[in-house]
């Protein structure tokens, strides 16, 4: 599903990812883990389409596409979503004409016709109760005065009513409070599936008891310096990420 | 001479010794009065103007409509009960014993902030207005929806003098039914006494050709509030002066300003609060979003007064600009004459925010319709405040179908 290949890109001069490779296919659940300001962020803003960042060289395919030649509405209508770790404030922007409008744009680009007012309200309860998110927020402005965890919540929510193909989590367990990581790791274990593809960064094991990775990647200095199954986020919490690197 | 006539000449007298205001006076810098001294002199007239149909529609409110700066009372419907006046009736019968009371209608406070020429002419020239008497303790159960329509140059003259505990919701709005030259010249005098409470719009929307200049004036009593919102959509020219005095302890005020402008359009607003008492607050909010070669101005002082301790005051002016040949002159000012006070203001001058573009974008929305969607969401905030829907929702139609807007956009909101 997602081939990133030598990936090398820079912020204002500075080296972050440096050759970077990463291979994910339909149906797995990727864990990225790694030191603050590895890049794991930077990653997943570039494989969104934000710009600001320089791509150096090497390639994103995406389905076979070069993801890197799409807009990032286009990577959003072709499946691709992300969770922020920091979702932004968008006062005077209603979430459910937000997430209307999302979905209606990409069925459009589908040749599909607009969901019916009516339809696309029952999607939107339906899910905002898989994440229990209070159906007040749905008339609320997109994140303005949510609470930390409200806004990863609503992230995840935002993802259940998007229905991607490839999902990109970045620390949204950060800020959730226990009742809470529960429940949205819940609701993310509902929208797995054979077709599907769900990468994950974190700094927490716990999140992946919640939901089992099949592999567990370690970002640091740029590229991914071991790969493991769901025992390596133990060994990782035992020894920290310098044992990573000496341990290649 | 009756002392209303006297009144009236020296209000002419005075507008002959100061003239317009040029681009020497301070006040003046941004805006050319001098074009529009051939449109001064009213012509009230209303031939030829149906008004079937105009203005705000589903406004449950009473009703008070101008044509051409006079009174048409068929069009009307006031409450009973309460004094709202025709300014010229009043005028008819002014040899009673009310005359020194009528004849204050047309006083100029040669001393007030941003006096002007065109004051000075409105009280030597007006040929109508709304007098709103409202009695200590009265309650408008309805807004009072004053529509102005013109196709000629008009004069007009407004106050609304509101008794303690009293409370009332106005709406001025300011229609053109062609594109004739001509100006509108407009002062509303607002008095609260204490503990009244006052929502005040005026929505400008007149024709393209049009000049707009007004003069609200404001003086509150004790813990009275006052909540103003402006919006600028209509005319080539147009400039208003907002005072407020906040004269009694514990008064607020709430004002709030919104341009849409696109062409060669010119919108001008010069605030001024005066901080008189203590224990005031005053709350400022401006926008401005400006298309083509439209031009905004924004001027802000706030004044702290000696005494007048425990001041809070806040203003914020943004301004977005749209265009490369856009042009926005801001100057927020604050003169503090005691330590005891609780002082911001700031103006920016921007781009839409990436990081909201980029949300907007990765949830599937175009950069042409996330673009639009956040200047007129930057827009909509200001109308936020204001507290009938049915007015609100005309207003973001008006300013919405002035942003550019593509197709996705208008299905968005459409719903
Ligand atoms: N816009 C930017 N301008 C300057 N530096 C940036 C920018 N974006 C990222 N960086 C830098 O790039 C590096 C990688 O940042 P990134 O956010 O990808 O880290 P991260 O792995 O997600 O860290 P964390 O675990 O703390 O979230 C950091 O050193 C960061 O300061
Ligand atoms: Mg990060």
């Amino acid at each position: 599903m997602l081939e990133v290949k030598d990936l090398h890109v820079s912020v204002d001069g500075k080296k972050i990812l440096k050759g970077l490779n990463l291979t994910i296919n339909a149906g797995e659940v990727h864990a990225i883990m790694g030191p603050n300001g590895a890049g794991k962020s930077t990653l997943s803003n570039v494989i969104a389409g934000r710009d600001g960042y320089e791509i150096t060289s090497g390639s994103i395919t995406y389905k076979g596409d070069d993801l890197l030649e799409m807009s990032p509405e286009e990577r959003a209508w072709a499946g691709v979503f992300l969770a922020f770790q920091y979702p932004v404030e968008i006062p005077g922007v209603n979430n459910t004409y937000l997430l209307k409008a999302g979905v209606n744009a990409k069925r459009k680009h589908q040749g599909l016709e607009e969901l019916d007012a009516f339809d696309f309200m029952q999607t939107v309860k339906e899910k905002a109760k898989l994440v229990e998110l209070d159906p007040s927020f749905l008339s609320r402005s997109v994140n303005e005065g949510f609470s930390g965890g409200e806004k990863k919540r609503n992230e995840i929510f935002q993802m259940a009513v998007l229905d991607p193909a490839l999902a990109l989590l970045d620390e949204t367990d950060s800020g959730l409070d226990i009742d809470a990581l529960r429940i949205v790791a819940g609701g993310v274990n509902k929208l797995r599936g054979k077709d599907k593809a769900i990468v994950m960064i974190t700094h927490y094991q716990r999140l992946l008891d919640y939901i089992e990775p099949d592999f567990v990647h370690v970002l640091a200095d740029g590229v991914i310096q071991k790969t493991g199954d769901k025992s390596l986020a133990v060994e990782l919490e035992k020894h920290g990420y310098d044992w990573v690197k000496e341990n290649k | 001479m009756s002392v209303l006539t006297q009144t009236r000449q020296d209000a002419l007298n005075l507008f002959e010794k100061i003239g317009l205001p040029t681009g020497r006076d301070e006040d003046w810098k941004y805006t050319d009065a001098s074009r529009l001294k051939d449109l001064l002199q009213p012509t009230p007239t209303d031939a030829n103007i149906h008004i079937k149909d105009m203005g705000v529609t589903g406004l449950d409110a009473y009703r008070m409509v101008f044509i051409n700066g006079l009174f048409a009372e068929a069009e009307s419907n006031l409450p009973e009960g309460v004094s709202i006046l025709s300014l010229a009736e009043l005028e008819k019968n002014s040899t009673g014993e009310d005359a020194e009371g009528i004849a204050k209608l047309f006083t100029v406070d040669t001393k007030a902030p941003l006096m002007n020429g065109f004051n000075a002419w409105n009280a030597a020239k007006a040929s109508d207005g709304a007098v709103i008497i409202l009695a200590d303790n009265a309650i408008l159960t309805k807004p009072l929806y004053i529509l102005h329509i013109s196709n000629q140059s008009n004069v007009v003259r407004h106050s609304f003098m509101i008794g303690k505990h009293a409370e009332a919701q106005i709406i001025e709005h300011f229609i053109s039914t062609d594109d004739s030259k001509a100006l509108s010249n407009t002062c509303s005098f607002v008095a609260l006494k204490a503990e009244a409470r006052v929502e005040h719009t005026r929505i400008q929307q007149e024709g393209d050709k049009q000049s707009h200049v007004a003069r609200v004036q404001v003086k509150q009593c004790k813990k009275s509030s006052y909540q103003f919102h402006g919006v600028e959509l209509g005319a080539s020219l147009s400039r208003t002066d907002l005072v407020v005095n906040l004269h009694g302890e514990g008064a607020s005020c709430d004002l709030n300003g919104l341009f849409v402008l696109s062409g060669r359009q010119h919108a001008d607003h010069h605030t001024r609060i005066d901080h008189k008492a203590p224990h005031c607050t005053s709350r400022e909010l401006y926008r401005t979003v400006l298309d083509g070669r439209s031009h905004g101005v924004f001027n802000g002082k706030v004044i702290v007064h000696e005494g007048a301790i425990k001041t809070d005051s806040n203003m914020s002016n943004g301004n977005i600009l749209l265009s490369k040949n856009a042009e926005i002159d801001t100057k927020p000012e604050l003169e503090i004459y005691n330590d005891d006070v609780k002082c911001a203001h700031g103006a920016t001058i921007g781009q839409l925010d990436d990081k909201q573009l980029f949300y907007l974008r990765s949830r599937g929305i175009s950069a042409e319709a996330a673009q639009e969607l956040l200047t007129f969401a930057f827009a909509d905030e200001v109308l936020v405040a204001m507290s009938n829907q049915t007015v609100r929702s005309y207003v973001e139609k008006a300013a919405f179908a002035k942003l550019p807007h593509s197709d996705d956009l208008e299905e968005m909101l459409g719903s």
